[in-house]
Order: C-alpha cells, then sequence, then structure tokens
C-alpha cells in the first residue's frame, strides 16, 4: 500500500510536470500570429509624430478610406463641377465630404501618406522591442523559489525512503534475534487477531523461519503478539523506534534526543499476581509516569530513590504501594541486569490496577477484561458506557521497557542483535518471578484491600454523580419539550394548568426537606 | 521444561496496543487542506507547496490502520492546488516577507 502510494505521489509529479509545460507552450503560442509579419511591412515612425506611431494598425484599416478620401481631395473640382453642371441640383457635398475625410489637422501624418498613389510602398515598419528575459517569466533561472521548493520535497522524500528502510531492519533484527527463545517459551508467536484461525493451529502453512511475524502499525511501531505459555495470558512486543521517516521529527532529534525503545507488556489473569502496584524507573520517566498513569497516582504516595546495591548512582526511583514488594522484587538478577546493561532499563512497571494513562482513561473504560475474545476487533467503547457500567476495567500487568543503545562503539543494529535476546530472558524471569510472589505479611494484604476499596468507592461515587448529571438533564430536556409543546397548543386553558403543575414543583423544591416524625400517643 | 500451554492461547486485541497521543497526522492533514484552499481561493503559490509538504508529513507520520484514502485524497488536494495556480499565473514564485 505504501510503495503504491508513493508510485502513486511520483505519477502525479510527473503529470504536474507536464501540464505545467504544456500551459507555458500555450502561453507562447498565444503571441505567434506577430510571429509571421515581416519588419518591411512596418515603419514604425519618429517620436515626432506620436499619433502615427500609436495607431498603426488603425492607419492601415483606414488607409483605403485614406485612399478614398484623397480621390475626394483630389477631384472635388471634377465633382462640384458635375454638381455645376446640373444646374437644377445644387447640392453642397462639403459636409456630405467632410464625414467620409480626414481632418487635415486632426491627425499629423507624414508626408507619405498624403500621397494619392496607393502602389507606392509607404507602409510604416513596426519594430518589436525586446523584452528582458527576465520579465517575461519564461527563463528557467526565474524560478528558483520553485527549484527550492522541489529539493526539499525530493530530500524529505528520499530521508523517508531511508529511514523507513532502517526502522524496518532494526525491527527485523530484534525478531530475529528473538525468535528462537520466543518459540522456546510461546505457543503463539505472531497473531493479526483477524484471521480465523491462529497461525500455530493452521496446518496447512509450513513453519517457515525465515518469515517476520511482526505486524507494521506504523512507519517507526512494530509489534509482535505472543501467546499459551505458564504463568501469564498473553505478552506484547511493541518496537517503538524513532521517526526517522520524518526530516522534521529527525531535525527535532538533534535538538531533543528520543530513543528507540523496545517495550513488553505481559498480561495476566486474576489469579496468577499478587494484588500491588510498584514501578522503578529512570527518575525522569518516574515523574511522568507518577504524573500520567492512573494506577500510580492513584496507589502510590511518593516516589523514593532506589539505594539498594547496583542503584547506588540514584539513576533509579522507585513507587511503590506495598514496601515489602520492592525487595522482593529488586533481587540480585534485576541489579545485575542493571550493572551489566546500565542505562539500558527505562522502567518496571507491575499493576494489578492497571488502567492505562489519565487522559485516554474515559475511552479505555471498555467490559472487563475477557481474554478470550475472539470476534470484538477491541474497539474503544464510548465514554457513555463506562457510565453505564459499576465495574472498572482493570489489567493485570507487567511492563518493562528498554532502549535500544549503540554499546562500545558498535553500530546500533549490531548491539541489537547481540544483546535483545538477553533482554528477553531477563523478562521471561521477572514473569516468573511476579506469577510467583505472594505477600508474606498479613499487613501488607489488608493494606491493598483497603487501598483498593477506597479507590473502588471512589469510583462508585463518581459513576453515581455522572448517572444524576445525566438523570437531571434528560429531565430537564424533557421538560423543556414539554413546554414547547404547550405553548404551541394555543390552548391558555391548558398552559395556565401547566404553569400551575410547574409553580407547585418548584414550590416543593425550594421547601427545605423536613424530616417527620410520629410521636406516639400516650 | 517446556512453559508451553496450549489451552493458554489468547487472540490479539488492538485495543491493548499502548496507547500514545499522536494527533500529528491529523494536523498535517487539516493543514493540507486549508492551506490548498488558501492557494485556489486566493491564488497564493506558497500556500500550495506548503500543502504538499503538509500532505507529505501526514503520510509519512500515519499509521497503517488510518483510512488510506483520507491521505491520498490530502495529497491530490494539494497537488491540484499547485498546478491550478500555476496555470492560473505561471510567472515564479514570490514570498512577500523576501521581497
Amino acid at each position: 500500500m505504501r510503495s503504491s502510494m508513493t508510485i502513486l505521489f511520483i505519477l502525479f509529479n510527473l503529470l504536474s510536470y507536464f501540464t505545467w509545460s504544456v500551459a507555458k507552450k500555450m502561453k507562447d503560442e498565444d503571441f505567434s500570429e506577430f510571429d509571421d509579419f515581416d519588419e518591411d511591412e512596418f515603419v514604425v515612425e519618429s517620436p515626432s509624430s506620436p499619433s502615427a506611431s500609436q495607431l498603426p494598425s488603425k492607419m492601415q484599416s483606414k488607409k483605403p478610406e485614406v485612399v478614398n478620401t484623397d480621390y475626394s481631395f483630389q477631384s472635388p473640382s471634377s465633382k462640384s463641377a458635375d454638381i455645376k453642371v446640373n444646374d437644377e441640383v445644387t447640392i453642397d457635398d462639403e459636409d456630405e465630404d467632410d464625414d467620409l475625410m480626414f481632418d487635415e489637422e486632426e491627425f499629423e501624418t507624414s508626408d507619405g501618406y498624403s500621397s494619392s498613389s496607393p502602389t507606392t510602398s509607404t507602409i510604416p515598419d513596426l519594430k518589436i522591442t525586446e523584452i528582458p528575459a527576465s520579465l517575461t517569466g519564461n527563463h528557467w533561472e526565474a524560478y528558483h523559489c520553485e527549484a527550492i521548493m522541489l529539493l526539499l520535497l525530493l530530500s524529505y522524500l528520499i530521508n523517508f525512503l531511508l529511514g523507513r528502510s532502517k526502522n524496518a531492519r532494526l525491527a527485523d533484527i530484534v525478531y530475529r534475534s528473538q525468535r528462537d527463545l520466543l518459540e522456546r517459551n510461546f505457543c503463539l508467536v505472531g497473531d493479526n487477531g483477524q484471521t480465523r484461525t491462529t497461525q500455530s493451529a493452521d496446518d496447512s502453512t509450513i513453519n517457515d523461519s525465515t518469515t517476520n511475524k511482526m505486524q507494521k502499525e506504523s512507519e517507526s511501531l512494530y509489534i509482535l503478539w505472543c501467546s499459551g505459555r505458564t504463568a501469564i495470558e498473553s505478552m506484547l512486543m511493541e518496537v517503538r523506534l524513532a521517526k526517522r521517516q520524518c526530516l522534521f521529527n529527525s531535525l527535532a532529534a538533534m535538538i531533543k534526543s528520543s530513543n528507540d525503545m523496545l517495550i513488553y507488556t505481559a498480561d495476566y489473569s486474576k489469579e496468577d499476581m499478587e494484588t500491588f502496584v510498584f514501578c522503578l524507573a529512570k527518575k525522569h520517566c518516574a515523574a511522568k509516569l507518577h504524573r500520567d498513569m492512573n494506577d500510580l497516582s492513584q496507589f502510590c504516595s511518593e516516589r523514593k530513590t532506589a539505594d539498594k546495591r547496583g542503584l547506588n548512582n540514584g539513576n533509579y526511583q522507585i513507587l511503590s504501594e506495598i514496601g515489602e514488594v520492592s525487595s522482593a522484587i529488586i533481587d540480585n538478577r534485576v541489579v545485575d541486569f542493571i550493572e551489566k546493561y546500565p542505562d539500558v532499563l527505562e522502567y518496571i512497571h507491575i499493576s494489578d490496577q492497571y488502567t492505562g494513562m489519565k487522559i485516554q482513561n474515559d475511552t479505555q473504560q471498555t467490559s472487563p477484561n475477557t481474554a478470550n475474545t475472539t470476534s470484538n476487533a477491541g474497539s474503544a467503547a464510548p465514554q457513555q458506557d463506562a457510565l453505564n457500567t459499576s465495574e472498572r476495567s482493570v489489567r493485570h500487568v507487567l511492563i518493562i521497557a528498554f532502549n535500544l543503545v549503540a554499546r562500545n562503539s558498535r553500530s546500533l543494529e549490531i548491539t541489537t542483535e547481540t544483546v535483545c535476546s538477553d533482554y528477553l530472558r531477563f523478562v521471561l524471569q521477572l514473569i516468573d518471578r511476579v506469577n510467583s510472589f505472594r505477600f508474606t505479611l498479613k499487613e501488607s494484604k489488608n493494606k491493598a484491600i483497603k487501598n483498593r476499596q477506597r479507590i473502588e468507592e471512589q469510583f462508585l461515587k463518581n459513576v453515581y454523580q455522572q448517572r444524576q448529571e445525566q438523570a437531571q438533564q434528560r429531565r430537564e430536556e424533557k421538560r423543556r419539550a414539554e413546554k414547547e409543546k404547550i405553548m404551541q397548543s394555543d390552548d391558555p386553558e391548558r398552559q395556565r394548568k401547566w404553569e400551575e403543575k410547574e409553580h407547585k414543583r418548584e414550590m416543593k423544591r425550594r421547601q427545605p426537606k423536613m424530616k417527620q416524625m410520629k410521636v406516639k400517643a400516650m | 521444561m517446556d512453559n508451553r500451554r496450549q489451552a493458554r492461547i489468547h487472540r490479539f486485541r488492538p485495543a491493548l496496543i499502548t496507547q500514545i497521543d499522536d494527533a500529528l497526522p491529523d494536523y498535517m492533514n487539516l493543514m493540507g487542506m486549508i492551506f490548498s484552499m488558501c492557494s485556489l481561493m486566493l491564488k497564493i503559490k506558497w500556500c500550495a507547496w506548503i500543502a504538499i509538504f503538509a500532505a507529505l508529513v501526514g503520510f509519512a507520520n500515519s499509521r497503517t490502520t488510518d483510512d488510506a484514502k483520507q491521505v491520498l485524497s490530502s495529497f491530490m488536494l494539494s497537488i491540484s492546488a499547485v498546478v491550478v495556480t500555476y496555470m492560473q499565473n505561471p510567472a515564479p514564485m514570490t514570498i512577500p516577507f523576501m521581497q
């Protein structure tokens, strides 16, 4: 689709170029009628006779008339003689002649024009003045702005093609370096959710190890869905690359650096995971997550700097709901990984109350997470549905984000190829660790239950308030419609009755609600 | 130890992709349409060129799930704006603040 669109774009460019050249040719042909005249036919008069030069064509058309009038000039005597001959007819032809003749003083002509002979070659010569090339606009050099624009377009297009191919290559490297480990751990590797049967269940397709099963979501986002493993329901691997295909993003990246990221999101079922919210993240990332993520802002009150062994440099911060979890999750393996690959681990986010980011919370309130839906494509339900459900749809997730950075002065591609399988191994170990972890202290469990009850109550209160507002709005609209109907009915009696009813309703609403106490008579 | 379990297979749902607010393709489409209209109505050449840029940036940043017809129509509108503007006035473009 992308390649066909690129080809279409190039074709349109060619079409526009041809159209423009045709338009230019047509414009050139506009002046072609003047090309065939010889210079000898026209003689341009000196500046002293401006009227002659101004009216060369007019003179040309008037020339036969001039000749005629010359004849009439020359033989007025003969004419008058003729007239005189007819004594009875005394027609004064002077006026008539005056109408036909040019007044000699009106036009200043050269002697050539007043001559009677039509055969003499006294046609004035027309000299076509040379107009500077820059004013005609037909010269290529005048179009320097257009050339710059075309160059910019071409450079953007070239950058798009190069960036797209580099991103595709990186995604391919990530997939190939992890393919074996993924296929050893998951039954289903790669699924778009739209085919009737999964690729693993389809016996007819040959399991070709060279086919890339990653899905391209955009030029900078590739995803891979894995499922069919103990401990988790599914794992989504997202390769979020820098937008190399867009020239403006690449230029912006020089000012504000953006990394290529590898994000693993593992979904657990309710029984597979303990109830806690925890996050280990880099400093700048921790602040952002604490602000934007619903669950982290609701359950984790403060951010602490990670002081454990290996995390002493203060790069990382911890957001934890239950104190016991930090020491259980950040074990030796995590510390060793961070020591081996510094600056690679961006964040680890573990939550049984995951509802996404704050801004998108309304659109993500879908029906409770049903894991086995095959028909539902997962489109976001409107806010109305959220209000109608009295349950918060939460996910139990483990999200780990890695930065793909070049190490040891090697290229990014070579580094990615060598370390990606280590990242996946770390993820799988953490998945098993989270699955096997259970609270040792009873207080932790009680605290978790209390927190969740508090948040649930808040949520229900919000839903109830919103429902009340909606009901109020509906009542107002109904009343307004009723009022309009009554006003339009032109029945004064009905109007009066309705107004009385409204007035009573208002009075009742304004009265303070008093509780009635029944006193038993002794 | 083989951790694979056939019974625990779940199908992919697009809603599970981490949503990131990226409205750039939509803004670029809108910008392309506005500049195309400006160039056609007001006969301004540089508007038409910017419309082509906007359409190209919108195309480069668009998602696969986006409707391709919208991107294509944005392109066609901007190219027709350039062609029509130059046919009406084939003179070279002049940028206002650089005169």
